[in-house]
């Protein structure tokens, strides 16, 4: 049988600053390593969702995002003449979706309304809950004849104004107020962040006569790269990619940033390595009388470099726990809800950072390498001192 | 009644310091019958502590042989040594070398942490250890809360609770006032001659000494003499048995 934990724990109450500092580092490397792994995840969720891969998003060629795309009427009407996409089984036409995309500024309900985001406002018709079979509307959905929005979830969730029967005013002109008339889910992907409104309703609003996309859905078994060169050809002069690039390239900006925020990450935890480490060879240093005289009642080196690692590990963890806490007070401080800005759309993408089980796993899991890692070097060395070097040691 | 003895023939112990050889003991014979209480006096820097260390298998010798009852510490590896001693051998420290963390009790129970043995088990030894040693109303204090001369107790009853053959006691008396050191020695006495553990202890003390049956002096590197205590004859708690 090892050494009582017991021992380990009321040890490390021994050093206290030593361990107070020791704790304060791995739970700010802990926090920021659970915040940033939950953004991640549901950024990871986000895009998942929206990968259809029988969907193809046209732009104008050049746009790099539906906000700085613009596609002329008659240009639109070509893609009549594309084949191989799902057609309209009553009529025979191609099924295609034009929409328009803008943006309005509205209050974030994190901060009580103090500051504002833009939220997506997109015109669709009819035809777009066809193309898009993962937008379900919770409620009815708005009238073709009236100024009527319906409004994801998680844009409802984050934004003041959204809720069913508010109004919100879209557009320049002077009949621009909007009744909110019911919400939809978008299994949680980009979509359950914006509004959406009748097309030729919402161009009127806003002095548009070009659309910003359109979006057609692949016939079943034909391939993405002969349609996109047919409309990227030259009989369209338009361009295409599958609502999976779409969105890659969209999260690119955020993706950058996770990869700088994982690598803030590392740099902390090889921090709090050497801070574990240096912790621990103090402990070696202070404690040589003791941990000899345990060899000599008969304790291993084995048992005495498991004893040091279990130290080291449980000071971790005690940072590590205080790290999950503290991410998750400021969750609750501040929302847990996160914006992110398209590459180059900037209209907000919602996200819910939770510190779910598995998340709360990892961080520790982080923090239980960090500990072994920085006890590594310490407990070795003191597992391999000389007893009876120790012993005589004033 | 134990009856484990102790036969060092020929051993020498050289340290190295840079490269440069320091010889501590040189061809050292000593004999400890089985139940014995021996004392170990020598001048300081004489090797006293080598010697035990080497009997205890805590170190190894340069040459020659430690037997202590069957086993044979030259032949045996460190893991073996230290296998052996945690069942065989109690030390007590001049400096008691108690963990300051643990209650008493606590400190009691390290040793048989290293023994198969149920917690309710364990639990008892420790009671007894403490019984022997007068500590019972001690048991959940901390070193801290003691006295020297209880802490020594506690670091004897935690040499004992595993109930080994031989007791190693380095200078136990060297931090205590005279009253508590005649407790010590009474103590250790007891242990002696009412559990027949065999017993080596070094001190500079001569009041220390007249407690042992028999004194060995350690100088230049080997035992140059030894004087038998007339009031404790050799081999009393032997032949109790
Ligand atoms: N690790 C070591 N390296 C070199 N010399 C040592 C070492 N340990 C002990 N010595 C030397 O061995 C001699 C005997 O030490 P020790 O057994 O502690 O003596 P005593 O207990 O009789 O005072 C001393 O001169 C000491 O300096
Ligand atoms: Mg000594």
């Amino acid at each position: 049988m090892a050494l009582p934990l017991t021992y380990h724990w009321r040890n490390l109450f021994v050093r206290k600053t030593t361990t107070v500092l020791t704790v304060l580092v791995i739970t700010s490397v802990v926090s920021v390593f659970a915040y940033m792994l939950g953004f991640s995840e549901s950024l990871q969720h986000s895009l998942s969702v929206a990968r259809d891969p029988h969907k193809l998003i046209v732009l104008k060629s050049g746009a790099t995002a539906e906000s700085n795309s613009a596609i002329p009427v008659d240009e639109y009407n070509k893609l009549s003449q594309v084949t191989n996409v799902a057609r309209d089984e009553a009529t025979g036409q191609v099924l295609v979706s034009p929409e328009m995309m803008v943006q309005v500024s509205l209050p974030r309900l994190r901060d009580g309304g103090r500051t504002n985001a833009n939220v997506a406002v997109r015109g669709v018709t009819l035809d777009a809950f066809r193309i898009h079979p993962n937008i379900r509307p919770l409620g009815r959905i708005f009238s073709t004849a009236e100024r009527e929005v319906i409004v994801g979830l998680a844009a409802a969730q984050q934004f003041a104004g959204l809720q069913i029967g508010d109004t919100i005013n879209l557009g320049y002109g002077a009949d621009r107020a909007y009744k909110v008339v019911g919400h939809f889910s978008a299994d949680g992907g980009p979509m359950e962040s914006e509004i959406w409104g009748y097309l030729p309703s919402l161009m009127n609003s806003y002095n548009r006569t070009m659309y910003s996309s359109a979006n057609l859905r692949l016939a079943d078994g034909s391939d993405a790269r002969q349609i996109i060169g047919q409309i990227e050809g030259p009989a369209i002069q338009l361009a295409a990619q599958t609502e999976e690039e779409y969105w890659e390239s969209q999260s690119r900006l955020m993706k950058v940033y996770l990869f700088v925020a994982y690598l803030l990450v590392a740099i902390m935890s090889l921090a709090a390595v050497f801070a574990i480490a240096n912790t621990m060879f103090s402990v070696v240093a202070g404690r040589s009388r003791e941990l000899a005289m345990l060899r000599t009642i008969g304790f291993s080196s084995a048992q005495i470099l498991l004893g040091l690692v279990i130290e080291a590990v449980m000071l971790a963890l005690v940072g590590g726990m205080l790290g999950c806490v503290a991410c998750w007070a400021w969750l609750q401080a501040v929302g847990n809800t996160k914006d992110m800005f398209g590459a180059t759309t900037f209209t907000t993408m919602a996200f819910k950072i939770q510190m779910t089980p598995l998340l709360i796993a990892k961080a520790l899991g982080l923090v239980v390498v960090v500990g072994v890692i920085g006890a590594l070097v310490p407990a070795l060395r003191a597992a391999r001192m000389q007893v009876v070097t120790a012993l005589r040691e004033p | 009644m134990s009856t484990v003895d102790i036969e060092l023939r020929k051993v020498r112990k050289v340290y190295f310091k840079d490269r440069l050889e320091i010889p501590v003991l040189e061809g050292l014979d000593l004999t400890i019958a089985a139940g014995e209480f021996v004392v170990l006096m020598g001048p300081s820097g004489s090797g006293k502590s080598t010697l035990l260390h080497l009997i205890g298998g805590l170190d190894s010798a340069t040459g020659g042989s430690v037997r202590v009852g069957d086993a044979h510490l030259e032949k045996m590896s460190e893991r073996e040594r230290t296998a052996w001693r945690s069942r065989h051998v109690g030390f007590i420290f001049q400096m008691y070398h108690l963990v300051p963390v643990l209650t008493a009790a606590q400190n009691v129970e390290l040793p048989l942490l290293l023994f198969s043995m149920s917690s309710s088990q364990r639990k008892e030894r420790v009671r007894t250890a403490l019984e022997v040693v007068g500590l019972s109303d001690r048991a959940d204090h901390r070193p801290n809360q003691l006295s020297g001369g209880q802490e020594q107790r506690v670091a004897i009853a935690r040499a004992i609770v595993t109930d080994p053959d031989v007791i190693l006691a380095d200078e136990p008396t060297g931090d205590l006032d005279a009253k508590t050191s005649e407790e010590i020695l009474e103590l250790l006495n007891l242990l002696n001659s009412e559990f027949g553990k065999t017993i080596l202890m070094v001190t500079h003390d001569p009041r220390a000494a007249s407690h042992g049956q028999r004194t060995v002096h350690l100088d230049k590197g080997v035992l140059d003499r030894e004087e038998l205590n007339p009031a404790r004859p050799r081999g009393a708690a032997a032949m109790v048995s």
